[in-house]
C-alpha cells in the first residue's frame, strides 16, 4: 500500500511541476524562437543567454546585496521577536496574553496597498526613506505577526512541566527561552524563516515605495521593470529574470530541507 | 517581566502597521486626492460604499476567494504532510510542492497567464488529450475566472501549508505514537485518533493564515484579470487599491480598506477565540 | 505586571500621537520654494522602467553637452509611481525631473502650484521650430504653460510585411474601404487582421473609429460636451460589433504580447503607437524588411484631414525644487535637436521636435509630415480618469463579448455625469 501511497505523491508532485516545467523551457527559448502556441515543447537551449540578458537589462547585481540582507537580517529579528511574544504569551502567562496576541496578530490584517504611502510620509519625514536600515525595519515589522502566532501556538505544545522545572533548576527566564524553548523550535523557527525570507525576497511594493537608489531597492522592484508594455524585453528574457531570481529561495527550500526530515513512519496506509 | 519579551513584537507592529492604518482610518473620512489636505466629509464614502452595485459583486467574489483557500489549499497541505511524513523520500516528495512558493510573482503570473489564456498551455494540453474544454477562455467569465485564479494560488500555497502541517507533525511525541501503533492503530484510524488532535495548533495557524490571506489577495488577481473582464473578478481588495491608486480617491479606498480590515479582523478573531478558547495549554 | 502593561500601552500612545502628528500633519500649505543650488546631475523619476537604457544614455550625452549629468529612477508600476509623486511633494524627496500625464493628473498639480511653470521655455521653443505649436495646448492651463513634452508618440497600423506578401497585398490602403479589403484578402489567407487585447488598451479601437468618423464629436466627448449615449458614439459602438462578429480581431483575451503575435503571424496588423517600433526590434524585426507601418485612414473619407491620434507626455519638475536653474539648463537643452535625435534613436521611435534626425526613415517621415495631420490626443489622456476608469471596464467586456452596447454606454455616462457636475 504504501506503493500506492508514493505512486500518488509521485503524480501530484508531476502535475505540481508543470509550470515550473513550463517556465523552464520558455526561459531557454531564444528571444526570437518563442511561440505561443506551442509553449510545452522545447526549442534550444538559450537559457544562460536569456539569464546573462535579464540581469544586465535589469542591473539585478546592484540589488543583490541589499536584497540579501534584508531577507537574511529582517526574518532573523522576526524570529527572534515573534518567539519572544510566543513565549511572553504562553509560558510566561502574561496577563490579557489573549489581547495582546491579537493586537501583534492584527499587523498582519492590514492590507499592504492601504499603509504604502503614510509609510512612505513618516519614512521621508524621519530620514528612514531610501535607507537600509529603513527597509530592514519595516520588513521585520510586516514579518513579526505571523512569527508570532506560530510560534505562540508551537508553544502551547510543549508541556507546561517544562517550564515548572526549569524554573526550579534556577534560570533566568531570559536563559530559559534562549537555551530551552528556543533550541526546542527548531523546525519551527526554520520554517517561519524560509518563508518570511522568501516573502521579503519577493517583495515589490515596499521596495518600490520606500525607496529608490540602486544600493538600497531590492531585486523585485528591478526585475519588474523588464516587463512593460512601453519598451520592456521579450517574454523568455523576463522569464529568465523570473526564473533567475527565483534560484536563491530555491536553494534555500532545498537546503533547509534537513530540519523537516525528522518524522515517524506512520506505517501500513 | 513578561510584558517585556512581548514588548518588541507589539512596539514594532504598533509604529510601523498599525500607525499608518491610524492615518487611513482618518482619511476614511475624509475627501482627499493626495495633493491637497484633506477635507472631513464624515460618512460619505461610507454611504458611497454601500449603494455601489459592483461592490455586492466584489464581495461575493471576496466570499468566493474566502471559500476557496481555507478549502483546496488546506486539505492538499494536509494530505501531502501526512503522506510525506516519516516517508523515506518524504523531503523530496515534498519538493515539487515548497517549490512554487520560491518563485517569484512575477514568473507565476506570466506563467499562469498562459497557463489560463485561451489556446495558452491548459488549452493545448486538453487539445493533446483529446479532453473537452481545449479553446475555452477561462479567464474571460466570472464566475469562472475567480475559481481559475484560486487554483493558481492554491499551486502556491499548498506547499506553504504542507510546510506548517509538518512542523506540526514534528511536534507531536513519538512514544505514545509508536505504542498506538504497536497496538494495531494503522493508517487512517491512526490519524484520526492520535494525529489530527495534536494537529489543532498548527491547523489554527493555516487556516487563521489563509482567512487572513484570502481576504488580503491582491497581486495575483491584478497581474492576470486586473479585475476583469468587465469587474467580473474584481475583489473588495483590488476596489480599494484602484480607488486609491488609479481614481486617486483616497478617501473612497481608505473606506474600503477599513471596511475590510474589520470584516479580516472580525473573522479571525471570531475563529480564533472558538479555537483557542478551549485549546489551552496541554498538559 | 499590569501597571508595566499599563505604563507600556501609555508610552505607546504617546509615542504613536507625535508620530502621527508628524507624517500626518504636513499636507496643509504648498511647500516653500528653497534655495536654488545649482548641481552637476539630476534625478529623473519615472513611470518606464523598461526605458532604463534610453534615459541613460540620454543623460551621457546631457552631459557632453551643457555639463549636467541625469540619473533615471524607474518605477515599473504607474500606479504606485503616481502616488507616489503625487506624496513627494510634501517631503523633501521632492522631484526635480518627472514624467507624468497631460490631462487632469497634469491639472490637479498645477491646481495646488506645486508644477515649475514654462512659458518662456514653450515661447522660445516655439519660436525656434523645436516643439510644433499644436502640442502646446496639453500644456496649457490658464494661460501658462507647465512642463516641456517628453515624447510623442503617433498611432499607426503595424503589419507585418511576410504576411501581406503571402494574402497577396501589393500596396497599403489609402482608405477605410481599401483597408477593408485589406483585412478580408488577410482572413483570406487564415490570418486574423487586427490586434485587441481586453486590458488596458481595449479602448484603442474604439477611439481609432471615433476620430476617424467625426473628430469633433470626440473632442466634444472628452470635454464632456457630448454624450457616450449619443447617436453618433452609439453608431461606432455598433460599426465596432460588426468588426468584431466578423471575426476580423484577435482573441482578446490572449496573454501573448503584440510584438510576439505580429512576428508569429497570430496577427497581420497592430494598431498601435510608434514606440511600438522599439518592442518590435527587441524581437530582432527589422523595420521595413520584416514590418512597416501606414497611417490609419478615415472612416469618412469625406473629412478634410486625416485623424492622427497621437500621446505626449510631459516632464516636469516640482515647483519648490531646489535646483531650479539646474533643471531649466537641463530642460533648455531637452528640446533641441541635438538632445531629442539622441533621445529618440536611443528608443528607436520618433521625436516631438520635427528637427530631429530619426534613423528610421518610415518614422523621420511621418515626423515630418506631423502638421499635415488632424492631431488627435489619444483618448486615455483625454478622459477624464473616473470616466476612463469605468469606460475600459466596459470596453474590456465589449470586446470579449460584444452585445447591445447601449446599457455599458450608459453606465459610462452615469460617470461622465457625476464628474462634470463636480467640475462646475
Amino acid at each position: 500500500m504504501s506503493k500506492v501511497k508514493t505512486g500518488f505523491l509521485v503524480l501530484l508532485g508531476l502535475i505540481w511541476l508543470a509550470p515550473v516545467y513550463l517556465l523552464i523551457v520558455n526561459a531557454s527559448k531564444s528571444v526570437d524562437g518563442y511561440d505561443a502556441k506551442t509553449v510545452w515543447k522545447p526549442a534550444g537551449f538559450s537559457l544562460f543567454a536569456n539569464f546573462g540578458d535579464a540581469w544586465s537589462k535589469a542591473a539585478l547585481g546592484d540589488t543583490l546585496v541589499a536584497t540579501t540582507m534584508y531577507s537574511v537580517v529582517a526574518p532573523v529579528l522576526a524570529v527572534l521577536i515573534g518567539a519572544a511574544a510566543g513565549y511572553a504569551i504562553v509560558v510566561l502567562r502574561l496577563k490579557r496574553g489573549f489581547l495582546w496576541f491579537v493586537f501583534i496578530f492584527g499587523g498582519t490584517i492590514f492590507p499592504l496597498q492601504m499603509i504604502l504611502m503614510p509609510l512612505f510620509s513618516g519614512y521621508a519625514n524621519s530620514g528612514l526613506y531610501d535607507t537600509r536600515t529603513g527597509m530592514i525595519i519595516v520588513y521585520t515589522a510586516i514579518s513579526v505577526p505571523f512569527s508570532a502566532f506560530v510560534m505562540r501556538n508551537f508553544f502551547t505544545g510543549i508541556a507546561r512541566s517544562v517550564f515548572e522545572a526549569a524554573v526550579v533548576d534556577g534560570g533566568g527566564l531570559f536563559r530559559i527561552f534562549r537555551s530551552i524553548y528556543l533550541p526546542m523550535a527548531g523546525s519551527a523557527l526554520a520554517a517561519i524563516f524560509i518563508l518570511q525570507a522568501t516573502f521579503v525576497w519577493n517583495d515589490l511594493l515596499l521596495g518600490l515605495t520606500l525607496s529608490q537608489s540602486e544600493s538600497v531597492r531590492p531585486i523585485m522592484p528591478a526585475l519588474t521593470g523588464l516587463q512593460s508594455t512601453y519598451g520592456g524585453a521579450a517574454l523568455p528574457t523576463v522569464l529568465a529574470g523570473g526564473l533567475l531570481v527565483s534560484l536563491p529561495t530555491v536553494i534555500l527550500f532545498l537546503a533547509a530541507q534537513r530540519f523537516f526530515s525528522r518524522g515517524l513512519a506512520l506505517g501500513q496506509f | 517581566m513578561a510584558p517585556l519579551f512581548g514588548l518588541p513584537a507589539a512596539g514594532v507592529v504598533a509604529l510601523l502597521l498599525y500607525l499608518p492604518f491610524l492615518w487611513t482610518t482618518y482619511v476614511s473620512f475624509t475627501d482627499y486626492d493626495g495633493l491637497a489636505s484633506p477635507v472631513w466629509s464624515g460618512l460619505a464614502n461610507y454611504k458611497a460604499m454601500f449603494s455601489d452595485p459592483d461592490l455586492i459583486g466584489a464581495l461575493v467574489n471576496t466570499l468566493l476567494w474566502v471559500a476557496g483557500m481555507i478549502t483546496l489549499p488546506v486539505v492538499l497541505g494536509l494530505l501531502v504532510a501526512v503522506l510525506t511524513y516519516g516517508h523515506k523520500w518524504g523531503t523530496w516528495l515534498r519538493l515539487p510542492f515548497l517549490l512554487p512558493y520560491a518563485i517569484s510573482g512575477v514568473a507565476v503570473g506570466v506563467i499562469w497567464g498562459f497557463v489560463l489564456q485561451p489556446d495558452g498551455a491548459l488549452g493545448q494540453a486538453l487539445g493533446f488529450f483529446g479532453l473537452p474544454g481545449a479553446h475555452t477562455g477561462w479567464l474571460q467569465s466570472g464566475p469562472g475566472n475567480t475559481l481559475m485564479m484560486i487554483v493558481a494560488t492554491t499551486w502556491q500555497a499548498a506547499g506553504v501549508n504542507a510546510l506548517l502541517f509538518v512542523v506540526g507533525l514534528q511536534s507531536i511525541p513519538t512514544e505514545p505514537l509508536e505504542a498506538a501503533r504497536l497496538d494495531g492503530a494503522d493508517g487512517f484510524k491512526l490519524f484520526r485518533y492520535h494525529l489530527w488532535p495534536q494537529l489543532r495548533a498548527i491547523t489554527t495557524v493555516v487556516i487563521g493564515l489563509s482567512i487572513v490571506g484570502s481576504l488580503k489577495t491582491f497581486d495575483v488577481v491584478w497581474v492576470m484579470t486586473q479585475g476583469g473582464p468587465g469587474t467580473s473578478s474584481e475583489t473588495l481588495a483590488l476596489s480599494m487599491y484602484k480607488e486609491t491608486f488609479v481614481l486617486n480617491d483616497y478617501g473612497q479606498g481608505a473606506a474600503i480598506a477599513l471596511f475590510l480590515s474589520l470584516v479580516t479582523f472580525a473573522a479571525s478573531v471570531l475563529y480564533l477565540r472558538y479555537q483557542l478558547g478551549d485549546a489551552r495549554e496541554q498538559g | 505586571m499590569q501597571r508595566n502593561n499599563r505604563k507600556a500601552l501609555a508610552a505607546l500612545v504617546i509615542a504613536g500621537a507625535l508620530a502621527l502628528s508628524a507624517c500626518g500633519g504636513g499636507g496643509a500649505a504648498a511647500p516653500k520654494k528653497g534655495e536654488d543650488k545649482p548641481v552637476d546631475s539630476l534625478k529623473f523619476y519615472n513611470d518606464k522602467g523598461g526605458w532604463k537604457d534610453a534615459f541613460t544614455q540620454v543623460g551621457a550625452a546631457s552631459k557632453k553637452d551643457v555639463g549636467v549629468g541625469m540619473e533615471p529612477v524607474g518605477y515599473s508600476d504607474s500606479n504606485t509611481y503616481t502616488a507616489f509623486i503625487r506624496s513627494s511633494f510634501r517631503t523633501k524627496e521632492k522631484a526635480d525631473l518627472f514624467t507624468w500625464h497631460t490631462g487632469k493628473e497634469l491639472q490637479d498639480l498645477v491646481d495646488q502650484k506645486l508644477v515649475a511653470e514654462t512659458t518662456d521655455q514653450w515661447t522660445k521653443a516655439i519660436a525656434d521650430g523645436n516643439i510644433p505649436e499644436q502640442l502646446k495646448q496639453y500644456f496649457t492651463f490658464g494661460d501658462k504653460q507647465y512642463c516641456v513634452p517628453l515624447n510623442a508618440g503617433y498611432w499607426v497600423m503595424y503589419y507585418n510585411k511576410a504576411i501581406f506578401k503571402k494574402a497577396g497585398i501589393t500596396q497599403t490602403p489609402k482608405t477605410w474601404a481599401e483597408l477593408t479589403q485589406v483585412a478580408d484578402k488577410v482572413k483570406a489567407a487564415g490570418v486574423k487582421p487586427f490586434y485587441q487585447t481586453n486590458i488596458l488598451f481595449s479602448f484603442v479601437w474604439f477611439e481609432t473609429l471615433l476620430a476617424g468618423k467625426d473628430p469633433d464629436l470626440y473632442d466634444a466627448l472628452a470635454a464632456g460636451k457630448a454624450k457616450y449615449t449619443d447617436p453618433g458614439v452609439v453608431e461606432v459602438m455598433n460599426e465596432w460589433k460588426k468588426m468584431i462578429d466578423a471575426g476580423y480581431f484577435s482573441d482578446p483575451g490572449a496573454k501573448t504580447e503584440p510584438q510576439a503575435q505580429l512576428k508569429n503571424g497570430d496577427v497581420a496588423m497592430i494598431n498601435f503607437g510608434t514606440w511600438f517600433s522599439g518592442n518590435l526590434n527587441t524581437l530582432k524585426m527589422k523595420a521595413g524588411t520584416d514590418y512597416d507601418f501606414f497611417v490609419i485612414p478615415n472612416v469618412n473619407p469625406d473629412l478634410p484631414k486625416t485623424s492622427m491620434i497621437f500621446e505626449t507626455g510631459p516632464v516636469c519638475s516640482a515647483a519648490a525644487s531646489d535646483h531650479a536653474s539646474t533643471v531649466k539648463k537641463w530642460t533648455d537643452w531637452w528640446v533641441t535637436p541635438q538632445a531629442q535625435t539622441a533621445w529618440a534613436n536611443s528608443r528607436g521611435d520618433l521625436s516631438f521636435n520635427p528637427k530631429a534626425e530619426v534613423k528610421d526613415p518610415g518614422l523621420a517621415q511621418l515626423n515630418k509630415d506631423v502638421n499635415g495631420y488632424r492631431l488627435i490626443n489619444r483618448w486615455f489622456e483625454a478622459t477624464p480618469v473616473p470616466v476612463a476608469n469605468k469606460a475600459l471596464e466596459v470596453f474590456g467586456a465589449f470586446v470579449t463579448k460584444p452585445g447591445d452596447p447601449m446599457p455599458g454606454l450608459q453606465k459610462i455616462q452615469a460617470e461622465a455625469d457625476a464628474y462634470w457636475a463636480k467640475q462646475k
